[in-house]
């Protein structure tokens, strides 16, 4: 089965779509998807739509990194009295 | 096993888009995706388990990184799939809707909107660009030179403030000038807020974080540009990247 996209139908050329895309890092997805990529209302999400969400998943995320980074001062500590 | 209930979830909203593209491209948990039509609108959408999706299960869930990431990979892949063959417009993450007939009335209920939406990222791309800034003085001064006295450590730490005022004052001045010109060259344009360095992986402080909309046709201008005001500015670092499907673009008016 073959359907002429009715843009073309009406004789009008459709501008050129890029033919290659780039990926895309996952903070800059979520910057995107999670805060501005809105477009439509599901059923069930609703209430969680906003920014509020991506700032919850960033403080994680940064909660887990900061966590990280004490653990290896505490470890450099730990070198430090040693030696 | 076939009793688990199931949703639709939908990854995007394109216009005339040939099934033909999405071929070889699967959707979460390596589900099929599937159009859901109206007029010459078409929904790409896939089975996800319903208690996964809920609110109750999507609020444990994008608190999992290990659930987050590869769901947010998915996403984009099929939105990358649909971007490069028809004008498409991104949906945010987790957009459920019980079944077929639910995203069609969405469909139809927001016609208009989505049409808009699609003419305005039709034959664009966005392209990111971020300017940060060298990192910070105040962190250059040795440690290893103890001040002689308390005045003379009040009045160190009075200079580098202010130098590190200057300097931020500089920069943000540096980005509100780079994002003029980029505004000029772009369709569209919108500022991000700026990514902590912890999560972006990049050094300094970010002073914009910005999206452009771009015609395909001025991508390779808009790039140059960008790698000249780069060249221009050493003091500063400007991070571009691109083309991407308009995430930043396709939102519809919500007042």
């Amino acid at each position: 089965m073959t359907v002429a996209p009715s843009g073309t139908a009406a004789g009008v050329a459709p501008r050129q779509q890029p033919r290659d895309l780039a990926p895309v890092s996952l903070v800059d997805l979520l910057d995107r998807l999670l805060g501005t990529g809105v477009v439509l209302a599901g059923d069930v999400v609703v209430t969680l739509a906003g920014v509020d969400l991506v700032e919850i998943r960033l403080h994680l995320l940064i909660t887990s990194v900061r966590a990280e980074m004490e653990r290896e001062r505490e470890r450099e500590r730990e070198r430090g009295r040693q030696g | 096993m076939t009793d688990e209930q199931t949703a639709r979830y939908l990854y995007a909203v394109c216009r005339d888009l040939d099934p033909a593209a999405l071929d070889g491209v699967t959707g979460l948990r390596g589900r099929p995706l599937a159009l859901v039509h109206h007029q010459q609108l078409a929904a790409v959408v896939s089975d996800v388990p319903l208690a996964e999706f809920d609110e109750e299960g999507l609020r444990h869930n994008l608190e999992d990184l290990a659930w987050l990431e590869p769901t947010v990979r998915t996403h984009d892949e099929v939105i990358h799939a649909a971007a490069v063959a028809a004008p498409t417009a991104p949906l945010r993450l987790a957009t459920i809707c019980y079944d077929d007939d639910a995203v069609r009335a969405r469909l139809r209920e927001w016609y208009v909107a989505l049409m808009q939406a699609l003419d305005r990222v039709e034959g664009c791309a966005e392209w990111s660009v971020k300017l940060l800034t060298a990192p910070r003085a105040a962190e250059a001064v040795p440690a290893g030179a103890p001040a002689a006295s308390g005045a003379e450590y009040l009045r160190r730490k009075k200079a580098a403030a202010s130098q590190q005022t200057s300097q931020d004052d500089a920069a943000l001045e540096l980005a509100a000038r780079l994002h003029e010109e980029l505004h000029e060259l772009a369709a569209a344009s919108r500022q991000l807020a700026p990514q902590d360095p912890r999560l972006s992986g990049l050094r300094g402080t970010m002073v914009l974080n910005a999206a452009y909309l771009v015609r395909t046709e001025d991508a390779d201008a808009f790039a140059a540009r960008v790698d000249e005001l780069a060249a221009d500015h050493p003091e500063a670092v400007v991070d571009r990247r691109g083309p991407w499907p308009p995430y930043s673009f396709a939102m519809l008016e919500q007042r």
